[in-house]
Parts: C-alpha cells; sequence; structure tokens
C-alpha cells in the first residue's frame, strides 16, 4: 500500500476521479429534475383547462420556448419582436390544452384597415405524427397541421405542405380562448388552444398516439405589421405521448458521465495496481 | 401567333390593353361611378375606387400613391422594390350621408359626411393644378389596374393568390387562396390593389371580365363598365397584340400611347395620349410660344417618351391643318368608331 501512495500519478488520476464522482453527485439531482431538452410536459388533469384564466393552469409546468425569425422570402421577414414564449399542456382523457403565453405590450385586435394587421399565434404539428417535416410549414410530401388563432377572434385549422400552400380546414376541431394578461413585467396574450386528442380525419394530427409529437410555435405581432411569413418561430419541440418518457438526452449524459467514471476506476486501478507490481519487482 | 412584334407576357395567349385619350376626358367621374356601382358597393368596399380620376398635377387617388413604393427596380424583373400600404386617410375614409333624412324626410340641413369631418379623399384636390394665372394649368387623370406585362403585385404574393390569366392577361386576385397578407397592396406601384377589411381579402380592377366574355344577361360581349359608361368615349379597349386594331397602332406604330410611369417596369397595358394645352398667355392676353403644361411634368409622368409622342401628334395635326390625311389623327378622332372596342378579334383561337 505505502508504494501505491508515494506513486505520483496514480496519486493525480484518482485525486481527479474522486472530483469527478463528487460532481456528478452533486450534479445528479439537478439534471435528474431537468427536463428533456425540447420538451414540452403535458399534465394529467382531471378539468378543462380552455380557460386561459382558470385555476388549474398554475399546477401545470411551462417550458419557455426560445423563437426567431422564420427565414421567408417576404420583406422585412427578418424583422419580428417577440423573443420567447411560454408554452404549457395539460391534457384529460378526452382533449389537450395548450397554453401559450407571451409578452406584447399592443393589443391589435383588428384587421380593420388597410394598414391594420391582428396578433396571431399558432402550433404546428407534423400531419403524421410519427415525422418531423421542414419546420417552415412542412413540405409536399410531409405535411403539418397548423392551428391558428388570431386577435380578431378567428381560430382556424389549416393545412400546409410548405411556404404559401396553407389550405383552410372547413370543420375546424380546434377552439381557442384569449385574454390579455400580464406576462413578466408587462401586458401579454393568454391563448388557450384545445382539441380532441382522438381525430379520425385525414390530414389531421392524431394525438391520441403512442409517440412523442412534434410540435412548433409561431407568433406574428401585429403592431409590426407581422404576418404570412414574417413571424417569430420555434425549433421543433415535442410532447411526450410516446411510452418511454426518455429519449431524454440529460439522463444519457448523466449515464454516459457515470460510464466513462467507472471505466476511469477500472483503468486507474489498473494502471496502479501494475506499477506497484512494476516497482515491487524492479 | 399575332404577337409576333409585340412584348406580351410569357405564357399569355393575348394582352388586353387600353388606351385613354387625356385631352378628352372632363373629369365628370362617370366612369368612377360606373364602376363602384357594379363592382364595389359591397361591404368593405366602399373606400374602393378601382376606377378613379384624379387632377393633376395633384397627390392622386390614394395621396401620394406615387411615392409609396413598389414595381421592379429594373427592367430585368429580379428584384422588387417593396413598397408600403397606403393608410386610410390617404384613401379617404367611408363617408356617410343622410340622403334618406334629407331627400326623403324633408330634413332642413346640409347634405355632408355625417359621420366624419373629412381632411382628405379621392379627388379631393381637384382644380387646384398648379401655375399662376393667366397660365395656370391642370387635366383630369383616369386611372385603372394597368394589368401589368410584369405585375409586381403578382411577385409579391407569397401564396401565389394573384395571378394574370393566361387567355387575356387579365390579372385577377383569386379570393380562395388570397389570406390578405396585403404584400400585393403594398408591391403594386400604382396601388391598384385594395384590402376589404369586412372578407379580410384584397380585392382589384377585374377588367371586367364577365363583360368582355359576354357573361352579361343579354349574352353579348361589352367593353369595361369605365369605357363603355365615359361620356366622351375616350377609351378604347381591345388587344395590344391585334396588330390590326388602334391599340396596337397608336402604342407601337405611331408611339403616342404611352404607359404611366414606366420607371415602375410593370410594362403597362393601359396607355395614355398626353395632354396637348393650348399655350401659355402674355399678361394682356396675347398667345405666346410656350406650352402650358410644362414637359418636365409630362416626363415625370410619362418618361421622355412623351416628348416623340408629342411632337409627333403636333406633326401630324399639322398635316392635317394644311389639309393632308393622317391615319393618326383619324384614329384620335375617332372618326371609325367600330375600331373603338376590338373586343371579339381573338374569339375564335
Ligand atoms: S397596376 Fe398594379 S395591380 Fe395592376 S397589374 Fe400592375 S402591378 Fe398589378
Ligand atoms: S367618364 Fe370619361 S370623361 Fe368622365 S371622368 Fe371618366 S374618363 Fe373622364
Amino acid at each position: 500500500m505505502s508504494e501505491i501512495v508515494r506513486g505520483r500519478r496514480p496519486l493525480l488520476v484518482a485525486g481527479l476521479l474522486a472530483g469527478l464522482l463528487v460532481a456528478s453527485a452533486a450534479l445528479a439531482p439537478l439534471i435528474a429534475d431537468a427536463r428533456p431538452a425540447r420538451e414540452i410536459p403535458v399534465e394529467d388533469v382531471e378539468e378543462s383547462l380552455a380557460d386561459p384564466g382558470a385555476e388549474g393552469w398554475s399546477d401545470v409546468p411551462a417550458a419557455t420556448v426560445p423563437l426567431a425569425s422564420a427565414p421567408s422570402g417576404v420583406p422585412n421577414a427578418d424583422d419580428t419582436t417577440v423573443r420567447e414564449v411560454e408554452v404549457e399542456a395539460a391534457q384529460t382523457d378526452q382533449r389537450l390544452f395548450v397554453r401559450l403565453r407571451w409578452a406584447d405590450p399592443s393589443d391589435d385586435r383588428s384587421a380593420s384597415s388597410p394598414r391594420a394587421f391582428a396578433d396571431m399565434a399558432a402550433l404546428q404539428f407534423p400531419v403524421n405524427a410519427t415525422t418531423q417535416p421542414a419546420i417552415a410549414m412542412g413540405s409536399a410530401n410531409n405535411l403539418v397541421n397548423v392551428w391558428q388563432w388570431s386577435a380578431t377572434n378567428n381560430t382556424q385549422e389549416l393545412l400546409a405542405g410548405g411556404p404559401g400552400t396553407t389550405t383552410v380546414f372547413q370543420q375546424p376541431e380546434v377552439s381557442t380562448q384569449a385574454a390579455r394578461s400580464t406576462v413578466g413585467e408587462g401586458d401579454g396574450w393568454s391563448v388557450v388552444f384545445t382539441r380532441d386528442l382522438d381525430t379520425s380525419v385525414d390530414n389531421r394530427t392524431q394525438l391520441a398516439a403512442d409517440a412523442d409529437v412534434s410540435v412548433a410555435v409561431g407568433i406574428w405581432n401585429g403592431e409590426n405589421s407581422e404576418r404570412a411569413g414574417q413571424k417569430a418561430v420555434s425549433e421543433w419541440y415535442y410532447f411526450p405521448f410516446g411510452p418511454d418518457d426518455g429519449g431524454a438526452p440529460f439522463q444519457t449524459i448523466l449515464w454516459a458521465v457515470a460510464g466513462v467514471a467507472i471505466a476511469l476506476v477500472i483503468a486507474v486501478t489498473a494502471i496502479s495496481v501494475r506499477r506497484t507490481r512494476e516497482e515491487g519487482e524492479s | 401567333m399575332a404577337h409576333d412584334d409585340v412584348d406580351i407576357a410569357e405564357g399569355v395567349d393575348h394582352q388586353v390593353a387600353m388606351v385613354m385619350d387625356l385631352n378628352k376626358c372632363i373629369g365628370c367621374q362617370t366612369c368612377t361611378v360606373a364602376c363602384k356601382t357594379l363592382w364595389t358597393e359591397r361591404e368593405g368596399t366602399e373606400y374602393m375606387y378601382w376606377n378613379n380620376v384624379e387632377t393633376r398635377p395633384g397627390k392622386g387617388y390614394p395621396r401620394d400613391w406615387e411615392e409609396k413604393g413598389g414595381g421592379w427596380e429594373s427592367e430585368k424583373h429580379i428584384n422588387r422594390s417593396v413598397g408600403e400600404i397606403p393608410s386610410q386617410q390617404d384613401y379617404g375614409e367611408n363617408w356617410e350621408f343622410d340622403h334618406e333624412g334629407i331627400l326623403k324626410e324633408g330634413e332642413d340641413k346640409a347634405l355632408e359626411p355625417e359621420n366624419t369631418d373629412p381632411e382628405w379623399g379621392p379627388n379631393w384636390d381637384e382644380d387646384q393644378g398648379a401655375g399662376e394665372h393667366p397660365n395656370n394649368y391642370y387635366f383630369y387623370f383616369p386611372r385603372i389596374c394597368n394589368h401589368c406585362t410584369h405585375p409586381s403585385c403578382v411577385e409579391a404574393c407569397p401564396r401565389k393568390a394573384i395571378y394574370k390569366r393566361e387567355e387575356d392577361g387579365v390579372v385577377l386576385v383569386d379570393q380562395e387562396r388570397c389570406r390578405g397578407y396585403r404584400y400585393c397592396v403594398e408591391g403594386c406601384p400604382y396601388k391598384k390593389v385594395y384590402y376589404n377589411a369586412v372578407t379580410k381579402r384584397s380585392e382589384k380592377c377585374v377588367f371586367c371580365y364577365p363583360r368582355i366574355e359576354g357573361e352579361g344577361p343579354d349574352d353579348e360581349v361589352h367593353p369595361p363598365a369605365c369605357a363603355d359608361q365615359c361620356t366622351t368615349q375616350l377609351r378604347l379597349v381591345g388587344y395590344l397584340d391585334d396588330q390590326d386594331g388602334p391599340i396596337y397602332k397608336l402604342v407601337e406604330q405611331y408611339e403616342v400611347a404611352l404607359p404611366l410611369h414606366p420607371e415602375y417596369q410593370t410594362s403597362p397595358n393601359v396607355y395614355y395620349i398626353p395632354p396637348v394645352a393650348p399655350p401659355q398667355h402674355s399678361e394682356d392676353g396675347e398667345t405666346v410660344d410656350v406650352e402650358r403644361i410644362p414637359r418636365s411634368y409630362l416626363e415625370e409622368l410619362f418618361g421622355e417618351q412623351v416628348n416623340d409622342a408629342l411632337d409627333t401628334i403636333e406633326r401630324e395635326r399639322a398635316k392635317v391643318e394644311r389639309g393632308g390625311h393622317s391615319e393618326l389623327m383619324e384614329i384620335l378622332q375617332d372618326k371609325n368608331p367600330a375600331q373603338q372596342y376590338r373586343l371579339e378579334v381573338f374569339a375564335d383561337d
């Protein structure tokens, strides 16, 4: 034993190793609590949360989703104003509720003069829930289903296969409720989208699925004349409807760290033992 | 095809065209009213004048439309210049009058807008004109959509909801596809697409396509209502590529009918015979040899071409004054009314 203690390099490695283990042990609870990147948790609830002011929303965890200007050929496409949106989701046995909350000090409800544009928000889903279509309105062979709310008090359900291809569902199944609300420091919108989980209609995303469902968010600020491709959008996120809530990158990272640590322990031990022997032999 | 040496849009069989002789416009607005009664008496269209008659020099309708951008950056038609959407005030509000009360119930009050105290409206600056007495001047300027050969409104639409139709180049907004984004409104340099805030879609002059197709109750082909109703019959309607028609002759052969603001590069298919005003007068009423409407102003509207056009008109007129014959003057004087509307020449195509 005394030989090992004398050997300086093994000592150093062992020290680092101990540090790593302590660090990962300390981080572990944090990491385990953190959600997988891009997951928007879906809380099981008993009651309808269709009202954006419903009590029940206070128990639903929120994901803060960053937004950036969508790439688009329309004029001023990179001039958008909304930087992030809080997304919360809840489900009963029957329905999904998604609440979006974002800061927007100007309340633009009308498109009733030539220059007036209304605030809008949309959720985008792949029509085929197991795929992830092109983020910009899907593509011709990988369609997206879009739920669009406008502050003019209009909700539409759309189908798109790429920019400029939007068509409107004649019988929308999505409904919305919106309210002005305090978001962060100032005024903003709080909008709930809701739809039955189950659908039997072609080209409509099936939410009663055993797989995670991708979702993306888009926000338009009417005051800034945002419309069409001039909008702030997210990357693809997902609702963890899958059987394994994982796919979870952080847990994977945790296991990887642990694995490396174990391997290092074995390696260092082996080296030290060999050194000790060599030193003994010499 | 008949249009070998006429420049019309790719993929278009024939191109409808209109020539308006500005020398004959009396600003009566009969065309405006004909159009309005036919097309824009629906909800949301009250403020729209697909056909408007403005006074020049003046700010036009919508106000200062020439400063609102749109069109193309060059004749290559690659980059559009982004425009802006005129404000409701620039168009003028929708004025409401109490005709009922005054005319039927005999109320004793002035017939004036009840809902607003307007400070601007279509042709608000009528008769203002320019110049100093006795050499002041103005002229009336009727405008419709130009059904351009390179329509920047079409290019502006991300949904391809506005299109140039194949059979005759009429530019139309597909009301099913339109989602009210208004890129066409800002993209048209002539500001001839209008947003209907009730239907939440854009609308524009349709060149009275059901009339030119003979789809009306009498199954007959009619020219657009603005032309048909024009008090002085100053409009010729036909196809640019109809080489036997007067439009072709005025535009392509004599080059006296000119597009408005050719520098916008949309290649309009509405053409104007530029106005020729009486010469200036001296203080004591003597005629002097100076043009009343400055060429520089006409160049602003029609480009340098206007000089050749006016020179040609002057030359041909002088020829007739000397007792000679001029085909151009005959066309401009409508000596052959049968030629005024030639809308059935390609009917058998
Ligand atoms: S005048 Fe304007 S609206 Fe009409 S075709 Fe030309 S660009 Fe389009
Ligand atoms: S009807 Fe004819 S004369 Fe009267 S304003 Fe219109 S274009 Fe001019």
